[in-house]
Formats: C-alpha cells, sequence, structure tokens
C-alpha cells in the first residue's frame, strides 16, 4: 500500500504545482511533509525486521508489478527525499518557474517508484522518465554548451535503454515473467544456459549508461559540470545511486561478479586520473563521482554480505556529501564568476565563508576522514573484499582521491563575505550535519554482526594514511601536468565506448561460465 | 540463417547504430536513434509471434492459439516513449541548429568546446 | 557520406559487427515453447474486456501506463517551454488557398475525429485504445491547420482552457489509479461493473482511463504540432 503511494502522491504534487503555479512552493513544503511522514511510517514497519512484499493491483505474482520494501529501498528513498528537501531549501528564494518544480518532483517520485520495484519492464519506464526529466534540468538555462551537454546525455541514454529493452526481450523470452525473483529462481536452477551471458550484458550495459560506469557514461562530466548547481547535487547526488540501485537488484538476480568487479576496478582508476588532470571544479567533480562508483561496483561484485552493504552505505554517503560538494562550490564559482581552480585560489577572499566551511565538510567526507561518513561506509566495505589486489587498488584510488582534492585546499581560509541567505545555511546545514554525524545514521542499514567487525585499528589507519600519503604525493607532484585524451566525450566516440563496455562484460560472463 | 522478426531487428538496430555513429549530421543520428528504438520494439513483437497465431482478443474466430499478450503491452509503452524521446530531441536539435547555423554536430562540437572549459 | 575519418569507421564497423553477432548468435531464438497467453486470457476474463491487450496495460500494470502517461507529459511540457521562450513568432504564412485542400479537410476532419473518438471508446473491445486515438484525432487537427491556417485552428481552441483540461484530466487519472493499485483491491471491477463481454459498457474502468488517456493524449498532440508549427525557426 504504502509503497506504491510514495510516487503516486509525488506525481500528484508535481501535475498540481503546474496547474496551480502560484501555489508552488506551498506544495513543496507540503509534499516534503508528506513524505516524510511516509518515510517514517514506513520506518516503524520495519521495525520487526519483516519485509513488505506487495503486487500493485492485488493480483497475483507473475503477471502483476512487483514492489519489494526493504531496507535498501527505505534508505534510498530517505535519501531521495533528504535531497529534494536540501535542493528545495538552497533554490527557495529564486523565483524558479513551476516547470522546474514540476520537474524535480518527477523526478523525486521517479526514484521512489524505482527503489521498490522489482519489475523489468517498470524499471525501464521509470528510468526513461529519469532521463527525460534529468534531461530536461539539465538544460534548465537554456545556454547552449548546457543545451548540447543535455543532448548528448539524451542520444547515450536513450541508446543505454533501447540496450537495456532488448535485454528485456531476451530474458522475458526465456524465463517467460518479468519479475525479478522470478527469474532469479530460473537463472539458479540453471546457469549454463547461453542467453543468460546474453540478457545479463545487454541488462547491464543498459543500466550502467544511468549509473556512471566510466565506459558508459562519458556524458557525464560534461551534462553535470554544465548545469545549475542544484541541478548537479541533484544528478550527481540522487539519479546516478538509482543506476546503482538497479545494478544491485540485477546482481541479485543474475551472476555478475567478476563483470562487476572488473568494470568497478576500471571506473575507479580511470576515473580519479581524469580527476586529477582536470582543472575545472565542477568537472574534477563529475570524475570524482564516476570513480566513487567505482568503489560501489567493487563492493557489489565481491559477493560477501559485506561488501554489497558497504557499498549501499557508501552509496548513501557520497550521495550526501557529493551534493555539499556541488552545492558549495556552485555558491563560489558565482561569487566568482569562473570555475577554474587557478582563478578561484586567485580570488578566494571573495568566497562566501559558509561555502568555504561547506566545502570543508563535504572534502573531509569524501576522503575519507575519520569518522565522517566516508570513512565508516568505506570501512566496511573493505572489510568484506577478499583480493589484496583489489583492496590494494581501492586503497590506491583513496589516495588519489585526496591528491585532486588538495588542489582545493588554498581555497579553505577563514575569511569570506557572509553574504548567503538564511535558507541556503540550512542547505548546507542539513546536508553538513548527515554527513558529520552519519555513523548513527548508518547503524540503520547495516545489521550488527557486519558492524562489529570493522571497528579494528587497521581501518583508522588505513583512512588517516590515505590522507596523509595523498597530501604528501600532492606537495611533490604539483606541477606535473597530465594530458589525457579527451575525445572520447563526444557522442560517436561515446556509443562505441558503449558497445565496447557491452563486448567486454559479455565475454567475462562467456569466459566464466 | 533464419530471416525472422528477430533477426531482422537486430541486423536494424546494427544498421542504425552505424548511422549513429558514422553520419555528421544531427537530423540524421536522430532518425538512427529513432531506428535503435524501433528496432528493439520489432524485436518484442516478433519474440511470441507465430505464424498461425491469433490476435490477443477473446472470442476472436478461429481455432489457432492466441499470440502473447505481454509484449504487445510493453511496446505500447515503448512506443510512446521513442515519441516522446524523438520530440524533445528534435527540439534541442531545432536550437542548436538556429543558435550555431550548421546541422553538422562535429562544428557543433568544435564551437561548444571553445567556450567551455577544458 | 562525407569524409568518414578511418580511425572512425574501422573501429565502428567492428564494434557493431561483434555487437550483432554477440547477440545474434547467443539469443537461442527459436527456443522452448511456451503457452504464456493463457493466464492473460484468464485475467482478461476477469476484468471483463475483450481485448486481452488493454486488460493488461489498463489493469494489470496499470502502474507503467501512469508513469509512461507521465513521460508523454513531460515532453509536452518540455516542447512548450523551450519553443515558447525562444522570444519571437514567426507569422505563419498559411499555405496557399486551394479548392482541393480545402474540400477535402472539409470532408476528411469529421471523419479523422470521429475515428479517434472510436478507437478510444472501443479500445477494450477491439485494437486501439487511448493512445492511438488520441494521436488520429490530433493529426486531424494538424490537417485542418494545414488546410485554414494554424492561427484559425488556434483560436477556436482556446489554449489556456485547454491546458487547464489537460491537467485535470491527469490528475484525474492519478487519483482514479492510486486506489487500486495503492491499495491492492483486486481487479478495478468494483469501479465499474464488467458488464457483458463485447458490450460497450464493459471492461469496467479500462473505458474510463482509455477515454481520459485519450482526451490527454489529443490536447498533448494539437499543443506540440501548434508549437512546433509556430516556432518554426531559421536557419
Amino acid at each position: 500500500m504504502i509503497l506504491a503511494l510514495f510516487p503516486l502522491l509525488r506525481f500528484g504534487f508535481g501535475v498540481l504545482s503546474i496547474a496551480w503555479g502560484r501555489g508552488r512552493r506551498a506544495l513543496l513544503v507540503m509534499s516534503h511533509l508528506v513524505d516524510g511522514a511516509l518515510i517514517g511510517l514506513l520506518a516503524a514497519t520495519f521495525r520487526g525486521g519483516r519485509e513488505l512484499t506487495f503486487v500493485a493491483g492485488g493480483w497475483e505474482r507473475g503477471l502483476g508489478i512487483a514492489l519489494v520494501g526493504d531496507r535498501i529501498g527505505l534508505t534510498f528513498a530517505a535519501l531521495a527525499w533528504g535531497l529534494g528537501v536540501a535542493v528545495s531549501l538552497y533554490t527557495w528564494n529564486r523565483n524558479l518557474r513551476s516547470y522546474f518544480y514540476m520537474l524535480l518532483h518527477l523526478l523525486v517520485g521517479a526514484c521512489y517508484a524505482l527503489v521498490f520495484t522489482k519489475d523489468l519492464f517498470n524499471a525501464y519506464v521509470i528510468f526513461e522518465l529519469l532521463t527525460l526529466t534529468s534531461f530536461l534540468l539539465v538544460a534548465y538555462e537554456r545556454r547552449p554548451g548546457q543545451i548540447w551537454a543535455s543532448l548528448r546525455y539524451l542520444f547515450l541514454a536513450s541508446l543505454g535503454m533501447g540496450i537495456f529493452l532488448l535485454g528485456v526481450a531476451v530474458t522475458y523470452y526465456h524465463v517467460g515473467s518479468l519479475d525479478l525473483d522470478l527469474i532469479a529462481a530460473h537463472v539458479a536452477a540453471g546457469p549454463e544456459a547461453g542467453w543468460i551471458a546474453l540478457a545479463s550484458a545487454l541488462l547491464v550495459s543498459g543500466v550502467a549508461v544511468k549509473a556512471g560506469v566510466f565506459s558508459f557514461a562519458l556524458w557525464l562530466p560534461s551534462a553535470h559540470s554544465l548545469a545549475m548547481p542544484a541541478v548537479s547535487a541533484l544528478l550527481s547526488g540522487l539519479v546516478i545511486k538509482m543506476g546503482v540501485v538497479e545494478l544491485f537488484r540485477l546482481s541479485d538476480a543474475f551472476p555478475l561478479d567478476l563483470p562487476l568487479v572488473v568494470l568497478g576496478v576500471l571506473t575507479c582508476s580511470l576515473g580519479i586520473l581524469y580527476a586529477v588532470a582536470s582543472s575545472n571544479v565542477k568537472r574534477l567533480l563529475a570524475f570524482h563521482t564516476i570513480s566513487q562508483i567505482g568503489y560501489l561496483l567493487i563492493g557489489f561484485g565481491s559477493g560477501t554480505l559485506a561488501a554489497r552493504l558497504g557499498a549501499l552505505d557508501y552509496a548513501v554517503a557520497h550521495g550526501l556529501f557529493k551534493a555539499l560538494l556541488f552545492l558549495a562550490v556552485g555558491d563560489a564559482a558565482r561569487a566568482v564568476g569562473t570555475t577554474d581552480i587557478r582563478d578561484l585560489t586567485a580570488r578566494r577572499a571573495d568566497i562566501p565563508i559558509a561555502s568555504k566551511i561547506a566545502l570543508l565538510i563535504g572534502v573531509l567526507g569524501i576522503v575519507g576522514m575519520p569518522p565522517f561518513a566516508g570513512f565508516a561506509a568505506k570501512a566496511v566495505l573493505e572489510a568484506g573484499l577478499h583480493s589484496t589486489v583489489v583492496h590494494a587498488l581501492v586503497g590506491l584510488t583513496s589516495v588519489g582521491t585526496v591528491i585532486s582534492f588538495s588542489k582545493l585546499i588554498p581555497l579553505l581560509t577563514l575569511d569570506g563575505p557572509r553574504s548567503l541567505d538564511r535558507l541556503r545555511l540550512a542547505a548546507y546545514a542539513w546536508l553538513g550535519g548527515s554527513v558529520l554525524f552519519f555513523l548513527p545514521l548508518s547503524r540503520t542499514m547495516i545489521p550488527q554482526s557486519i558492524w562489529s567487525c570493522c571497528w579494528s585499528g587497521w581501518a583508522f589507519f588505513e583512512a588517516l594514511g590515505a590522507i596523509l600519503l595523498g597530501l604528501l604525493l600532492y606537495r611533490v607532484l604539483r606541477h606535473v601536468r597530465l594530458r589525457l585524451p579527451q575525445r572520447i566525450f563526444r557522442i560517436e566516440e561515446g556509443v562505441l565506448v558503449i558497445l565496447g563496455g557491452f563486448l567486454l562484460v559479455f565475454l567475462l560472463l562467456r569466459l566464466r561460465g | 540463417m533464419p530471416i525472422n522478426g528477430v533477426t531482422i531487428s537486430i541486423l536494424l538496430f546494427g544498421i542504425a547504430l552505424l548511422g549513429l555513429v558514422l553520419r555528421r549530421d544531427l537530423v540524421i543520428k536522430l532518425l538512427a536513434l529513432g531506428l535503435v528504438n524501433a528496432s528493439t520494439i520489432l524485436c518484442l513483437v516478433s519474440l511470441r509471434a507465430r505464424p498461425d497465431g491469433a490476435a490477443p482478443i477473446l472470442g476472436a474466430p478461429g481455432e489457432s492459439v492466441m499470440v502473447d499478450p505481454l509484449p504487445h503491452a510493453m511496446v505500447l509503452s515503448a512506443i510512446v516513449i521513442n515519441f516522446a524521446i524523438l520530440a524533445l530531441s528534435l527540439v534541442f536539435v531545432m536550437l542548436l541548429v538556429e543558435r550555431y547555423h550548421t546541422g553538422d554536430s562535429q562544428q557543433i562540437e568544435r564551437e561548444t568546446s571553445k567556450e567551455e572549459e577544458p | 557520406m562525407r569524409h568518414v575519418p578511418l580511425r572512425l569507421l574501422l573501429p565502428a564497423l567492428l564494434l557493431v559487427g561483434a555487437f550483432c553477432a554477440a547477440v545474434w548468435v547467443t539469443f537461442d531464438y527459436p527456443g522452448p515453447d511456451r503457452h504464456a497467453a493463457d493466464d492473460w486470457v484468464d485475467a482478461a476474463r476477469l476484468t471483463g474486456a475483450v481485448n486481452v491487450v488493454s486488460a493488461i496495460y489498463l489493469n494489470v500494470r496499470l502502474l507503467d501506463t501512469l508513469l509512461e502517461v507521465l513521460v508523454f507529459s513531460v515532453a509536452v511540457l518540455g516542447v512548450r517551454f523551450y519553443l515558447r521562450e525562444r522570444g519571437h513568432v514567426e507569422t505563419v504564412d498559411s499555405i496557399p488557398e486551394s479548392h482541393v485542400l480545402r474540400l477535402s479537410s472539409d470532408l476528411l476532419l469529421p471523419v479523422i475525429l470521429l475515428l479517434g473518438i472510436q478507437l478510444t471508446a472501443y479500445g477494450h473491445l477491439a485494437p486501439g485504445g487511448g493512445f492511438s486515438g488520441g494521436v488520429a484525432a490530433g493529426t486531424g487537427l494538424l490537417l485542418a491547420a494545414i488546410a485554414l491556417g494554424a492561427d484559425a485552428v488556434a483560436r477556436r481552441f482556446h489554449e489556456g482552457a485547454l491546458a487547464h483540461l489537460e491537467w485535470a484530466v491527469l490528475l484525474c487519472a492519478l487519483f482514479l489509479a492510486a486506489f487500486p493499485v495503492a491499495f491492492g483491491r483486486p481487479p478495478l471491477s468494483d469501479l465499474l461493473p464488467p458488464g457483458t463481454p463485447g458490450g460497450l459498457a464493459s471492461g469496467g474502468s479500462i473505458l474510463l482511463y482509455n477515454v481520459l488517456i485519450g482526451v490527454k493524449v489529443f490536447i498533448g498532440t494539437w499543443i506540440m504540432l501548434h508549437h512546433f508549427i509556430l516556432h518554426r525557426g531559421e536557419v
């Protein structure tokens, strides 16, 4: 019941805000309150530890659309709600049109619908809704660069969804149902069948385009760096995670361990290389989003429960601090008038002091400083990894993260005008508070048995060591310039790289089985 | 190699992908994108098609077996979504062509990267 | 084709060829035969509709259809927002007056509109439904716009009221659908009685949804086409 009401209510509010444009802000507040109440209700139902399963319309399992409410769904719904509140606070005084608010409501509603669904075709339609709304939001200010970036996004995303639909066709042909649980049972009964490699490769490639995996998501740097700061925060923090959630659901049904780990390793390393080489601060953040998604893929592919839950925890943490970083950097860039790091550093006295504090909190979160958000989730994730090679790579990526964020350290001086209005400060406090106090929040998602095994001194030592090593390497390598190929971010090469990624996943699955 | 709806749809998908990559004109890329979605729709429809199949309407005359109606329902949604995507991309292509006075994607790429920092 | 660089042509042919080969070889197509239609036939009999496909997408999988109507609305909204905000409106010169065009549009327009209504209303009895009916009627209006001039048609159609009607219809559909989808009531036959299969008043709420979607798609298609005509742009 509640599971299907979540998205429907949000859609209703969205339609109302465009029908009655004058009341759009009141409707925004009402919708957040209603959703908060629903989330609380759902959380209370979980106290007993039961999952809710529900088929929309009351039909039986194989026929209707199955919705499942488990901890993961609840956590990401809460993330969607939290980021929606933050973006509403941030953009309150800007007097945006009701068109923007409708898109915002539809985006958040679609996220609610996606985290609870267990049906492949439902996921397809929701992804298309997410693609359209986020594509329209990126181009909201109608600048030509934004229009080109979002057109590229639309091309690659709908190609990805076309591949996904082909995968749905193959799966449906062989299984006879679209329900992920039934598919999982069918695959488990006969895992050597030839079509499974094809179907899972197609489905994963399609979702990976939306999830920000490196070889599939080359639209991401331009789209996220050119959009409005509030929109970038929403996209990087929320929409990418929806692809990740769907990858998680797919990895429950299909045997996807090896390809996920390989893709994760590629994504981590290439993302961080491009981030270190970038001199535009928003593009830096966008590349970081890509490389952190690599962590999540490694976590899902490792198979152990600790790694998977740690990855989901990290996804939530990343959503929070990446949104905070985008909002803070957006304010800074608007105050100074440019997004180039060197210019920002030169004119750092103009950046409002609240943005600097928010930037500091976000950076502490992303580099994994204990005991904040990134550290807690990463510790659980790393506790579940088996192979030392992968573990070493994850460590190296953490060092790389520190190196690239060290470029922003000169910005964090303690002076600056106090020019931000109260609601922006409230948005910063909302997100910053959840980053700082993430530990108790993540206790709700991870059961006690796994939690207790990660709190060793080794975890602290690793995190602090990575930070120190990164700072040191930054001092040493500060003047080294990296030139990396920028040609792959065009449409044509983007399509070819997507096909290449699909073939990689397909070959890995065939060789495995 | 059997010639049926599924194999033709794979062939069309490949042709559309080639069109998307190798042609420089934005409108042709748009058509190629439409063809990608259309070939997936063709694949869905011909999945469970049978030469002696009956339309999925109760009480239709004839003794033959009814074809599977679920892909038809999926195709309805897919067609509407395809239509929406094409309409919106057409609007954006129009805005870009008007701004840069060319329909060539490489030229537009060059112009926008001049305005955007690396 | 204009000059395509070799470094693009070779990898493109290779990768696309490999993709198609991979799908072709492992699809396993003429595979296990399944008579899956039987479950759906039983479900359709419960709803009272005769067209099994419309019983599926307007009753069993109603959530998908709602989302897809939202996708359509977002598309119409996006087209309107981006085209209207460009500022200037070109003067629309109508196609030079031609008797043949005028006469045929006078004859055909009522037929097309009636066809749209029939497709929508009989959606649960024969292939058709809200989407195809709405689009058919919308393109009928396009024919009228070609023959009579777009502003003549637009003047008769009070676009402000149309926009409000569009959103009202969408809200109605969301509200009506919320009860069965969210509260898990078995097939929608308790909103409207199923009636005798084969009659116009059968199928329960499927008829209602078809009409709502038909109206919405009709208005949306007309708005989209009208904006494309008005804001044609220059190269």
